[in-house]
């Protein structure tokens, strides 16, 4: 069994002039797997706040549709992140159908965790990216393992790639981990880059995932108040000063 | 270097430990302080610089992302500046100063207007400081290299020099592989002339503005830095410069 918690909130300058959050988590439960996802509307876009809440959906929908048939068994690794791309073209295709004539105008990223009793699948697009703990280190601590994100376009960090972007199925990055000893997972979108991944050497920032993570292993007994400090968090100046951008965090633990 | 972080965190949360690892912005003043700045015109600069500095560094968003460096000619001939201080020539220090721990030069106004020599070490403090944070694994944004003057390019004898057509093909070349954003802004006096070289030098973002209103031009590139954070598109540094232009504070709304 697994816990879920998702939360996005605006960031600073979003805050300060009103505009909506442009992040987007969704999860759906499909059998004995779960589905993940997160998503970040260009900021730069002018409906990509819809956009990110589309492309959550719809994943959601498309890859539960599929999980419900393949959660329970093992499955190659190869078959895993191949059916993870056909999945996405279909829900590109389903996406870019209902945004009609202006599909630039909803950019967003988008990154999928599907979850089985036997492996994780996950499938990104632009730079969302993922945190698992896994494992013990010989002192017993839990170890953090950052999935490996999509190349980026450019050079500069605002740059990446959209679920609208033309070619985007090219820049899409797979993965399948298979370990049943996943104890607990982290999706987010790039505004908790700097927060939850660390710089030298490259990989988490373990004591901001093993904190986010424990406070989802042990919660308080009021949920509103558990939110409430998360969301303190997100929104303090101390992670404002490292990204001022729109931030999404949704985890699951192994209860 | 002050590297105190604010520190507003949740109790539950008051055991995290964050690296200084913000996506950086490169900013780069260059400022014309040659002998027509003397007077009203250097001391408005050096009053809008302060009160900029204190703008900035009470932004969350950008107190940590925006680097500053100042590169002056005038007096000294082409100076860079670390902060108050100025550094040697050919110094391997660089100039740059994270926003939140910057404090601003106090200028004077002497000598001559060595802009062309200004412009090519801004670009070269940029490419050095973009290479210094890929090895240190940082990510950054679009550099922007702020050039502002009150007169024509001059030699160092003071006479007017044509040399700025070199850098036009290297600008017009930096500027098409994005490497960086040059605005040109003419101030005060500037002659037809110099409104002249300034387009050539930056065609998209050229201004000849009345008096010397450093304050505007200041938040102007805060804006401007605010939008690269945001990924905006070209069109919204042109909206912002635009605005900047005519001297309406619309960016603020």
């Amino acid at each position: 069994m697994w816990r879920v918690h998702g939360l996005s909130v605006p960031g600073y300058r979003h805050r300060r002039d009103g505009v909506p959050c442009q992040d987007a988590w969704a999860h759906r439960q499909s059998g004995s797997a779960q589905v993940l996802a997160v998503a970040d509307g260009a900021g730069s876009r002018p409906r990509s706040d819809e956009g990110a809440r589309l492309a959550v959906e719809l994943a959601t929908e498309h890859f539960s549709r599929w999980t419900w048939a393949n959660a329970g068994a093992p499955a190659a690794a190869r078959t895993v992140r191949m059916e993870l791309q056909i999945t996405f073209r279909e829900l590109r295709a389903a996406f870019l159908k209902q945004v009609g004539d202006t599909p630039g105008d909803f950019a967003t990223t988008l990154t999928v965790v599907v979850l089985t009793p036997e492996w994780l699948g996950h499938l990104s697009v632009g730079d969302g990216f993922v945190v698992l703990r896994a494992g013990t280190s010989e002192e017993g601590e839990p170890q953090f393992h950052a999935l490996p994100r999509p190349a980026a376009p450019g050079e500069y960090g605002n740059e990446t790639v959209f679920v609208t972007s033309p070619g985007a199925e090219e820049w899409v990055h797979t993965d399948c981990v298979q370990d049943r000893g996943i104890s607990g997972v982290l999706l987010s979108t790039d505004g908790l880059a700097q927060a939850a991944l660390s710089t030298r050497p490259p990989g988490p920032n373990t004591s901001f995932v093993s904190a986010v993570l424990r406070s989802l292993d042990e919660p308080g007994p009021d949920p509103v108040r558990d939110t409430e400090a998360l969301t303190d968090l997100l929104t303090s100046d101390r992670l404002t000063a490292l990204n001022a951008d729109d931030k999404t965090l949704l985890r699951a633990v192994r209860t | 270097m002050h590297e105190q972080h604010p520190r507003t965190l949740p109790v539950q949360y008051s055991d995290i430990e964050f690296e200084n690892n913000a996506q950086r912005l490169p900013l780069v003043l260059c400022l014309d302080t040659s002998s027509s700045m003397n007077g009203r015109p250097i001391d408005t600069l050096n009053e809008a610089l302060d009160s900029w500095t204190h703008e900035l560094q009470h932004d969350v968003g950008l107190s940590y992302s925006v680097e500053v460096a100042v590169i002056t000619f005038g007096g000294h001939g082409v100076r860079a500046w670390q902060g108050p201080n100025p550094l040697q020539p050919d110094t391997r220090v660089s100039p740059f100063v994270p926003a939140h721990a910057f404090r601003a030069p106090r200028f004077t106004a002497s000598g001559v207007t060595l802009l062309t020599e200004a412009l090519e070490l801004a670009m070269q403090i940029v490419a050095a400081r973009k290479t210094e944070l890929r090895a240190a694994g940082l990510q950054y944004y679009r550099p922007q290299i702020c050039l502002v003057t009150d007169g024509l390019p001059t030699d160092g004898t003071g006479h007017y020099t044509e040399s700025w057509r070199r850098v036009v093909p290297v600008l017009g070349d930096e500027q098409l592989a994005r490497r960086f954003r040059l605005y040109a802004i003419g101030v005060g006096g500037i002659t037809d002339q110099g409104e002249a070289v300034l387009r050539e030098l930056a065609p998209k973002f050229n201004a000849r503005l009345q008096g010397f209103p450093f304050k505007e031009l200041l938040q102007m590139m805060s804006a401007s830095a605010s939008a690269e954070q945001k990924g905006a598109g070209d069109e919204v540094f042109e909206k912002i410069f635009s605005q900047f232009r005519t001297q309406r504070p619309a960016w603020e709304s």
